[in-house]
């Protein structure tokens, strides 16, 4: 147990004691200093009988800022929120609500489970641009919105690219073009050409033959799509070694015809 | 002062005294009204309606009054005077002795300590405790609700409730009039809830409920539909109190109407299927009595999700957007002719596949066991599997799966599926202790069901634990004073990530201690030790079909003495054996209903497990050990010691170290179950099985580990050599192996186990109850089986029988428990008594 401002001794008596005005100034001591847990303690005590008075604003924002401080971020959200509803004409409105949107933002998961909070964190970063749109904030914020897009599209194309890997090829085909329509401008577009046509291309290798011609001409767009939207690159260039097979066969086919 | 309404004057308020308050301050109440001094109002007026009708919706006061005191000029003094409701204090109920049943009755209708007494509140107070018991058959329930002054408290009230239960009213008779088809028996077991109160019944409610006894009549005009009569009706029902004999009698009165028959069954607007295959699924003929029951079932059966129906047929094969419509066209006579209208629409195909909820377990693990795919055709039958399915793998509460059809788009004839999932806990930890072999045994397991080892060095990733990938991590330490047990076992259900192959390995070592007769203690220096690791790989085959599982595995096993000697094996009191094999297993199950209780199928396996035959290039002749000088015993200075002939002393100690040191052996298994439905839920399963362990050279000899041992209840249980205890009831464990006379001491004794068994063995099940939270059955078996030292012995004629009966109740929380009554007709061998009644303990489930 060490801080510089105060012995411990005094926190533990502040933490019993009935003086509202002793945990209060306490509390903003340790505020200041950066101790934000011992803060948060004191401010949790004293919150209901400040409730209604004009010293509120300020505790409720220091409190809900000292759960921010200790990463508690479920908690920070919901009492920054509490704060923009109960304090709509505050000086603090818009960090409040920047920092109720960025606790969301913490909160989103890695992309590879549920993402409720990163669609709820992307509403309300969405929202606080929206209302705000000249704020020192917006920087910041429409870089988070970009990241968790970022991390949607990157669920939505690795579910789509696991057919391929489980080598389900029409599976992945299907995924893949909704992948390709949902997202617009992703980054894994190039990507997603090239599992697209990774499939189609195993997809009309392994099929009956009454069906190569049409598998082959797919797996031929397929190739022509990857190839217009990216001419040059690392997945046009494994591509160009499946294609050969893939117009060789196509030759034959067309001369059988 | 008499005012009338329509004359109200205007007034300015004077002041305003409230009268009558107790527990209330006189200025609470009067900011409620909302009246203030100086206010202008119109007295009689809409305002005073107003403030009257604020102040009841209150609910705190069973009486309000305004008057008007005094007029002065312009000035009004009103006076408000009002009776507070008093307040519940303290409530005590008399007729009901469960404090679990007045709790409930105090949670549903809120008789808390505070609560306002309203009229209402009473009158639905006492409404709902006798409906309450009315509903289970106390018809003759009276329920008081006395109140009391309570002095220690403002405007308060204690309350008696006395629930008067009276006497339980039975049913009497259930009688039937208009009935000629069907006896009056008949439709009474139509009741199913609705029961005759009869000598024998008391075990069963006979108890009259409202809702059931609806329900029932339903049942009963549903018979008679069944049956072709498909007029029949109820005309009257009437339920009469005998107060004389204190029960219910019921008389129901009903119309039978004619029997129908089945006309002609026409097909409209099927392109896909042809009439007949239609017809062949919907399994009713021209001439068939009248069944609206069976034709409504055989053409959407709701009660189950896969029910072989007409509208599954569509359903299965992409049909999401049809709809079939049995209409009747017309009837001759006693004939009803019928026309199946189909709409069959435009076959759809799945389009986007989500999952929601899974906020532990990774999309990969779950994606992959969905078996709604993109761009699949529809097919319902993979939706209700892939629920099953993810219900089944234990990360998600089964209950809660749930499928949610969404954009359905008859155009373009897609539909997208989202599945709910809710995670649960799916790690367990096992720490108990107990007393067993002598001591006490601890044991400490933890096992992790959803396991990710890639994050194993992830710092963020313990919460508290890495999770989500559908690992199984399992940890397990064993201890008491003769043995210590470590085990570790891993295993990933798709190795690689492209095909459900899983991969399993698993790590153990035991330790056992040797008891010291004298001390009664282990004693720590001698020992023995196991250890043994294993990894295999197993495999849902797609040919022939996937009702085939294929496993192989690799094991490596060696056994360490230290100064432990064993009757076991002869290899002396610091030998060693080593134990690396192959298992190859092919199992083919197909079973109906769930695995506790399977209704109908059948499941074999065929086992191998074989080692190196090292024999054939290692150059021992292993024939003439005992002739070659180093197998020989020999004295203190090396000199070969000899009998009395001259003959050197073979050391069989040495032999046998030699014989085993790696062992050598095939072992073949093979065992097959059959389950048959004979009638409703009783099921006979008949099984069968065949076991050999041999050896590829004679001279080595089969090994003495790896043996079987037969009879009693089969349950695994510590072998020091790996013997496979195989369960035959009526005779006691381990008892019916083959008695081997020692060839050098002459000693016999069936310690070894043997190397080949065969077994039948019938057995009849019927369940008790089939519900998840508890299943019972009942069983009674007939089992034959005999175990032999080698191929020579074997006869498949030579058996020990033995039949009895038991119980198996199997609770998820306990897993299966049972006991088996079993009489051995046989004697055991080395004996000639049979060996009578044995009663078996049967903990955990056999598969």
């Amino acid at each position: 147990c060490f801080s510089v401002l105060v012995s411990c001794n005094e926190y533990q008596k502040a933490l019993k004691s009935e003086d509202t005005k002793v945990k209060y100034e306490l509390a903003q001591q340790y505020y200041d200093a950066g101790d934000f847990k011992r803060a948060n303690r004191l401010f949790e005590q004293i919150i209901p009988k400040f409730r209604g008075k004009p010293q509120a604003e300020r505790i409720v924002f220091f409190y809900a800022n000292s759960y921010y401080q200790i990463k508690d971020y479920y908690t920070a959200a919901y009492q920054f929120d509490r704060f923009v509803k109960s304090h709509p004409k505050s000086e603090k409105l818009q960090e409040a609500a920047f920092l109720a949107a960025k606790s969301t933002f913490k909160l989103s998961p890695k992309y590879s489970i549920d993402q409720e909070e990163t669609i709820t964190a992307i509403q309300k970063l969405q929202a606080f641009i929206n209302a705000y749109p000249s704020a020192k904030e917006i920087p910041e914020a429409n870089d988070m919105v970009r990241q968790l897009r970022l991390k949607l599209d990157k669920k939505a194309f690795e579910i789509a690219k696991q057919y391929n890997t489980i080598r389900d090829y029409r599976s992945s085909i299907t995924a893949l073009d909704n992948f390709i329509v949902d997202h617009p401008g992703t980054p894994f577009k190039e990507e997603a050409l090239y599992y697209k046509f990774d499939s189609a291309y195993r997809r009309a290798m392994n099929t009956y033959e009454y069906l190569k011609k049409t598998r082959l001409t797919e797996a031929r767009e397929a190739y022509d799509d990857l190839k217009a939207f990216r001419p040059e690159g690392e997945f046009i260039k494994m591509a160009d070694k499946l294609i050969t097979d893939i117009d060789e066969e196509l030759v034959d086919y067309q001369e059988t015809k | 002062q008499e005012a009338t309404f329509d004359n109200g004057k205007k007034y300015i308020i004077g002041g305003i005294e409230v009268k009558g308050v107790k527990s209330y301050n006189t200025q609470t109440v009067l900011t409620y009204t909302g009246l203030r001094k100086g206010e202008v109002i119109t007295i009689p007026g809409e305002r005073i309606t107003e403030v009257i009708n604020k102040l009841w919706k209150l609910e705190l006061f069973s009486d309000i009054e305004f008057y008007l005191t005094d007029v002065q000029g312009e000035t009004a003094f009103l006076e408000l005077v009002i009776e507070e409701l008093p307040t519940l204090s303290e409530v005590k109920f008399q007729g009901i002795k469960k404090q679990g049943k007045i709790d409930d009755i105090v949670k549903e209708t809120d008789l808390k300590k505070g609560k306002k007494l309203t009229e209402s509140f009473l009158t639905n107070t006492k409404n709902f405790i006798d409906n309450k018991y009315r509903k289970v058959g106390y018809l003759n329930v009276k329920t008081s609700l006395f109140t009391s002054i309570d002095t220690t408290a403002t405007n308060a009230v204690n309350m008696i409730v006395n629930v008067d239960l009276g006497e339980k009213v039975k049913i009497g008779n259930i009688n039937f009039e208009g009935n000629d088809v069907l006896s009056d028996g008949k439709l009474r077991k139509q009741m199913k809830n609705t029961k005759k109160k009869f000598f024998g019944r008391f075990w069963k409610k006979s108890k009259f409920i409202e809702d059931d006894y609806k329900e029932d009549l339903v049942s009963v005009v549903d018979k008679y539909k069944e049956k072709g009569y498909r007029d029949a009706r109820i005309i009257t029902d009437t339920v009469a109190f005998n107060k004389d004999e204190n029960t219910l009698d019921v008389t129901i009165k009903v119309q039978e109407g004619d029997q129908y028959y089945f006309g002609d069954i026409t097909y409209l607007g099927n392109s896909s299927y042809t009439n007949a295959q239609l017809n062949q699924v919907l399994g009713i003929k021209k001439g068939d009595v009248y069944n609206g029951v069976l034709l409504k079932k055989q053409i959407a059966d709701d009660s189950k999700p896969d029910a072989n129906d007409l509208t599954n047929l569509y359903q299965n094969s992409g049909y999401l957007f049809s709809s079939i419509n049995p209409v009747e066209v017309s009837a001759e006579n006693d004939t009803i002719n019928f026309e199946v209208r189909i709409i069959e629409g435009k076959r759809a195909k799945f389009n986007k596949i989500t999952v929601v909820g899974n906020d532990k377990t990774n999309d990969h693990v779950i994606y992959r066991e969905i078996r709604t795919k993109p761009g699949a055709l529809y097919r319902k039958d993979d939706v209700v599997r892939s629920v099953r399915e993810l219900g089944q793998l234990g990360f998600f509460d089964p209950e809660q799966v749930s499928p949610n059809f969404k954009n359905p788009n008859p155009n373009d004839g897609t539909i997208d599926i989202e599945y709910g999932l809710v995670e649960r806990g799916s790690s367990q930890i096992e720490l108990q202790g107990g007393f067993g072999g002598g001591g006490f045994i601890g044991t400490l397991g933890l096992s992790f069901n959803n396991f990710a080892v890639k994050d194993l060095f992830k710092k963020e990733a313990y919460k508290p634990l890495p999770m989500g990938d559908g690992q199984t991590l399992s940890l397990r330490l064993q201890a008491s004073q003769f043995f210590q047990t470590y085990s570790f076992s891993f295993s990933e259900p798709w190795l690689g990530g492209k095909q459900p192959v899983s991969f399993s390995t698993s790590l153990s070592r035991t330790t056992q201690f040797l008891f010291n007769q004298r001390t009664r203690r282990a004693d720590k220096d001698r020992k023995f030790i196991i250890s043994g690791i294993t990894v295999g790989l197993a495999k849902v085959l797609q040919v022939p079909d996937d009702n085939f599982i294929l496993s192989q595995s690799l094991s490596f096993q060696s056994y360490e003495f230290e100064n432990y000697q064993t009757g076991l094996f002869n290899i002396g009191a610091n030998g060693t054996a080593n134990n690396l094999a192959y298992t190859v297993d092919l199992t083919r199950q197909a079973l109906s209903g769930n695995l506790i209780f399977p209704l109908y199928g059948s499941k074999f396996s065929i086992n191998a497990k074989f080692t190196l035959p090292y024999s054939l290039w290692n150059g021992v002749d292993y024939a003439n050990l005992a002739d070659q000088e180093e197998f020989q015993l020999k004295d203190a200075n090396g000199n070969v010691l000899t009998d009395n002939a001259g003959i050197p002393l073979p050391d069989s100690e040495k032999i046998e170290q030699e014989k085993v040191n790696w062992l050598e052996f095939y072992k073949i298994k093979f065992k097959g179950d059959w389950y048959t439905r004979l009638v409703d839920k009783l099921v006979l399963k008949s099984s069968a099985e065949f076991a050999f362990l041999g050896a590829y050279n004679q001279d080595r000899g089969v090994i003495p580990f790896e043996r079987f041992a037969l009879g009693g209840d089969g349950l695994g249980q510590f072998n020091i050599g790996g013997t496979e205890a195989v369960g035959l009831r009526g005779y006691p464990n381990q008892s019916l192996n083959p008695i081997i006379t020692d060839p050098v001491t002459g000693q016999q004794s069936n310690n070894d186990g043997a190397t080949i068994y065969n077994k039948f063995s019938l057995e009849l099940r019927y369940p008790l109850t089939l519900k998840p939270a508890a299943s019972i059955y009942g069983l009674t078996f007939l089992e034959a089986g005999a175990a032999f030292n080698n191929f020579k012995d074997y006869n498949p004629f030579e058996l020990q029988r033995s039949a009895g009966l038991g119980v198996r109740i199997f609770m998820p929380a306990f897993g299966l428990l049972g006991i088996d009554f079993g009489y051995g007709f046989d004697p055991l061998p080395g004996q000639t008594q049979r060996n009578g009644w044995e009663t078996h303990f049967i903990i955990g489930q056999q598969f």
